[in-house]
């Protein structure tokens, strides 16, 4: 967005515009979910006045925002849907699934012009238009607001009077849904006013919903003041004597002028749930009939009580006239509680995340403070980085006085100090042990943020499609690291839009097949070890691997004659590969080739393994098994040439002891039998370039010149191979020596290595020494790419022979000769 | 082709730029590579370090001696000696030393085999570089001749070295 921090080049704009993102991002990803959550309620035929204040506030928010930063676009956008939302809120327009659409759109469109703004992307100006046009024309098509029903209650005429708009809506949609309405008259100590009213909302709010309150002006004095709270409600009223208790409270119902006893009645008990669901789920539909909402004056006179002098409502008699029933059922109330959002549990795609986000409002008491509901701040994560350095650090001051504490215990006149350094030391571990794992619990977001937006897409390509799905999500309050969850939503986006495209049939192969018209994509999620397992799973024709077969020799992913050996499994990791497809044609969701191998590629970037099975006719599962954090891996430390390189526990499926004999060679790659099948194997002292003499590098006049490297043929030494696995690609490692296993903190390289590919980072092992971390899924990658291994070990690049590795930093001086010297 | 040469050029003479903004002297510390003396502006220097242990990156660029830590920090290590192509062994004894640096958004240590002192020189005592010959690479800003001293100092711009 060009309008955006124009000329604000100085690192503070820079910051704030960096706040402004974040912040907005924010929003934009709670505003989706309660969008989603509105759009579950109002399938069901219901509606939710919090949802679409919450869905209000958030555009308030976003356009006060936008304005701040000069994000015209944005602003504008929410200036409409603000309109939009206020009458939505005020009953003047229905919330119809187009409304929602709009809705969704603009969610969506604000996606966009955030990543706009921050240059990844052209500005959706189009889109916004049109948007804009749209919403306009809803404008236009306000109908009038609903009668009189409120003219039927023994309210106060000056009541109703002093209702703002808002308040008025809502007491006329409450009382069309059938709830009862209650007057409470509560004192309150001025000093403890906030407090108390908070308490009283949240105590009131499981039960339904509190219209207004206005001072009684009497019964108060100097300290205190009376309030007239309504309330609206479908629990009878001994149910909310029971739970709003206190001093001074005083509760009645309003009767109706017209209904009397046989009202009461009419309230089944069932509808006193003690969930903090919205006690109004029955929005009826607006416009039925048509007139202005009553003057107060129409109320008359006689409905005044004679002994009450301000805005007076008290009691009146109730006028029984059994004509009128609550008429209300026939608006399509929900039966039962559990149709209600957040009752469910993971039956519908808004669950948990919607409380566990961190956008969750406390329940109750948000309007009237202006203190800010959440208790979180915001972090960047390099800070967080930052701080796990520091960590690091401290690891290696513990090193350096375990040492010390070694060398007073030597001494025998000093073995007392030793036995109180020993126990500081102790303790002092402990702590750097919490503070290590307290940082990393503060990396730590729950799934549910990108399970979110998923849920949106979902939405929209089942409605572009034309298939009904139904996504189940479980455990989207599983923790993983914010920097995985980031890279999470293109790869699971991906893997969402192949489950509908190729995975749920329409529906009329649905019915053909006796499924149920409405597929099923089930994303779950839990924890195990230290790993985080997140399955996609849907209920479609699952794939056939005679079919994918013949797409990927078509294709020419695969020569025919090695196909025909290829495992069912093998066949069905052929998706992962670059440009497959069983479309010829590409559709608007997926089939043009990409998306797979992406999906690949991401998980593997994260060191995640990605796991597809299939049954034809029944559906098909893929797994992504990823690490709990970037930031501590478990490591299997190796020793190559004297060299020492971390792997991936992650990566790594066993090691096992490596015997010369066990090597057969074809074409001059190196393979081994293992377990029956063959295990390509790279010796990593070959593929690192380690056995020449390179060595002369590391050296230092403390540390250790690492040993030259056994020669080969010779006494032939024991070694090991590390049979190593990313996305069901195995090749195994050949090492030296095994030196063990270590949680480590992985730090990234500087930038001036970038080109020494096969590294994810480098960690400090202690000593001051640093081991590399390898690169699984790259050097995996490369081992089993076509040109390499056929070039023997006599060439020496020190690069790897993958193609596109340009190496022009350098290249001008010195390259060639420099490794023809080594 | 040309334009992006003379650019960095001129991005190369800043340092010269900047000794004239600052009363026309700049404070220069000078190094040895071999026998030749080195010297770059004080103000990219965050640390002088005694050798640390060093690991070797397989398949890094051959300047590159390979990556430290330095109290917690991953810092790559670059060989002046063998990036200029002085030389193609390596070696490091006891008055060796790391210049930390501040090189193109990334802190590299720099490897060189003696650190000398600092030189304040005035713009009088430094010569453009073009006295070596026409087409002298970016890196290189200029020959300084402190006043009163019989060494003359080949002075470095860190930038071009360490932007692709």
């Amino acid at each position: 967005m060009a309008e955006h921090g124009g000329g604000r080049g100085d690192s503070a704009g820079d910051k704030a515009r960096e706040e402004f993102f974040s912040e907005a991002q924010e929003i934009v990803d709670g505003l989706s979910r309660d969008l989603l959550a509105l759009d579950d309620v109002s399938r069901r035929g219901g509606s939710d006045a919090e949802l679409v204040n919450d869905v209000f506030r958030a555009v308030h928010t976003l356009k006060g925002l936008s304005g701040l930063f000069g994000a015209a676009m944005m602003s504008g956008l929410s200036h409409e849907l603000e309109n939009l939302l206020d009458d939505l809120r005020l009953g003047r327009i229905e919330l119809t699934p187009q409304v929602l659409d709009l809705l969704f759109q603009s969610v969506e469109l604000y996606g966009r012009i955030l990543a706009a703004a921050k240059g990844d992307a052209p500005e959706p100006a189009a889109e916004v238009k049109g948007l804009l046009s749209a919403l306009g024309q809803v404008a236009q098509q306000k109908g009038g607001t609903v009668g009189s029903v409120v003219a039927q209650y023994e309210l106060d005429p000056g009541l109703l009077g002093v209702l703002t708009e808002y308040e008025e809506h809502r007491l006329r949609t409450n009382l069309q849904a059938g709830l009862s309405l209650y007057r409470m008259r509560v004192q309150f100590q001025l000093s403890t006013i906030d407090s108390a009213l908070d308490d009283l909302k949240g105590k009131t709010r499981p039960h339904g919903e509190i219209i207004t309150f206005l001072p009684t002006g009497e019964g108060g004095d100097a300290e205190s003041v009376e309030l007239e709270i309504l309330v609206a409600s479908r629990a009878p009223i001994s149910t909310l004597r029971g739970s709003i208790t206190g001093p001074n409270i005083f509760i009645e119902e309003v009767q109706r002028r017209d209904a009397g006893p046989a009202r009461r009645a009419s309230v089944p008990p069932a509808h006193a749930r003690a969930s903090d669901a919205p006690g109004h789920p029955g929005l009826a539909p607006v416009g039925g009939a048509g007139t202005e909402p009553p003057p107060p004056d129409v109320l008359g006179e006689e409905s005044r009580s004679p002994t009450s002098e301000p805005p007076p409502v008290t009691p009146g008699p109730s006028l029984a006239i059994p004509a009128a029933p609550p008429a209300v059922t026939g608006f399509g109330v929900p039966p039962a509680p559990s149709g209600l959002p957040g009752a469910g549990g993971p039956s519908g795609p808004v669950p948990g995340p919607a409380q566990a986000g961190q956008a969750a409002p406390s329940p109750g008491g948000r309007e009237l403070s202006l203190r800010s509901v959440s208790q979180t701040v915001r972090v960047d994560i390099r800070k967080l980085d930052h701080l796990m350095n520091i960590v690091g650090e401290l690891a290696i001051v513990r090193g350096a006085v375990a040492k010390l504490q070694e060398r007073v215990r030597a001494q025998p006149h000093l073995r007392e100090v030793a036995t109180d350094l020993h126990r500081l030391q102790r303790s002092f571990e402990r702590h750097l042990g919490q503070m290590q794992n307290g940082i990393l619990e503060v990396r730590m977001v729950p799934l549910g943020q990108v399970f979110d937006k998923l849920a949106r897409i979902v939405r929209q390509l089942s409605r572009e499609h034309d298939k009904q799905v139904n996504l189940v999500i479980t455990g989207a309050e599983t923790e993983i690291d914010k920097l995985i969850v980031e890279e999470l939503s293109d790869p699971l986006m991906h893997m969402m839009r192949n489950a509908i495209d190729h995975g749920i049939e329409d529906r009329d192969e649905r019915m053909r097949v006796a499924k149920p018209a409405v597929g099923t994509i089930a994303l779950n999620a839990f924890q195990k070890g230290n790993h985080v397992v997140i399955e996609v799973e849907d209920d479609g024709k699952g794939m056939d691997p005679a079919i994918i077969l013949q797409a990927a020799i078509r294709r020419g992913i695969v020569p025919e004659a090695e196909a025909r050996e290829m495992s069912a499994k093998e066949v069905l990791g052929l998706v992962f590969e670059p440009g497959f497809t069983t479309k010829d044609e590409a559709t608007a969701l997926s089939g043009r080739g990409v998306g797979m191998d992406v999906v690949k590629t991401n998980i593997a970037g994260l060191g995640g393994v990605v796991d597809i099975s299939s049954e034809i006719g029944i559906g098909t599962k893929m797994t992504i098994t990823l690490p709990i954090t970037l930031a501590i891996i478990s490591v299997l430390i190796v020793e190559v040439a004297g060299r020492t390189f971390c792997m991936p526990l992650a990566s790594v499926e066993e090691a096992i002891v490596f015997d010369e004999s066990m090597v057969r060679t074809f074409e001059g790659r190196e393979v081994m039998s293992q377990r029956g099948a063959t295990l390509p194997i790279s010796r990593l002292a070959k593929l690192f370039q380690l056995d020449g003499v390179r060595a002369g590098v590391w050296i230092n006049e403390e540390a250790k010149t690492p040993k030259p490297p056994e020669v080969r043929p010779g006494a032939r030494p024991k070694s090991y191979c590390v049979i190593a696995t990313v996305a069901d690609r195995r090749v195994g490692f050949i090492v030296d020596k095994l030196v063990g296993q270590q949680d480590i903190v992985i730090k990234a390289l500087g930038k001036s290595l970038k080109k020494a590919k096969g590294f994810a980072g480098a960690t400090e092992l202690g000593d001051q020494r640093v081991g590399l971390v390898l690169d699984a899924a790259a050097l995996i990658h490369e081992v089993l790419s076509p040109t390499e291994g056929r070039f023997a070990a006599g060439t020496s690049t020190s690069t790897s022979l993958e193609a596109p590795r340009p190496r022009a930093e350098l290249g001008l001086r010195g390259q060639n000769e420099e490794e023809g010297h080594l | 082709m040309n334009n992006p040469l003379a650019q960095r050029r001129a991005e190369g003479r800043s340092a010269l730029q900047r000794a004239d903004e600052l009363g026309k002297r700049a404070e220069f510390l000078a190094f040895l590579l071999g026998s030749e003396a080195y010297a770059i502006e004080i103000g990219t220097i965050v640390e002088i370090l005694k050798p640390l242990p060093i690991t070797e990156v397989p398949r890094a660029d051959p300047g590159v001696v390979g990556v430290m830590s330095v109290r917690g920090r991953l810092v790559t290590v670059v060989d002046l000696k063998r990036r200029f192509r002085l030389t193609r062994s390596f070696s490091m004894n006891k008055k060796s030393r790391i210049l930390l640096v501040d090189a193109a958004g990334e802190q590299v240590g720099l490897l060189v085999d003696e650190v000398l002192q600092v030189y304040r020189l005035t713009e009088a005592d430094i010569e453009p570089p073009d006295v070596l010959g026409n087409e002298q690479p970016a890196h290189v800003v200029g020959l300084g001749r402190p006043t009163g001293g019989a060494v003359v100092l080949l002075l470095l711009d860190l930038a071009p070295l360490f932007s692709d």
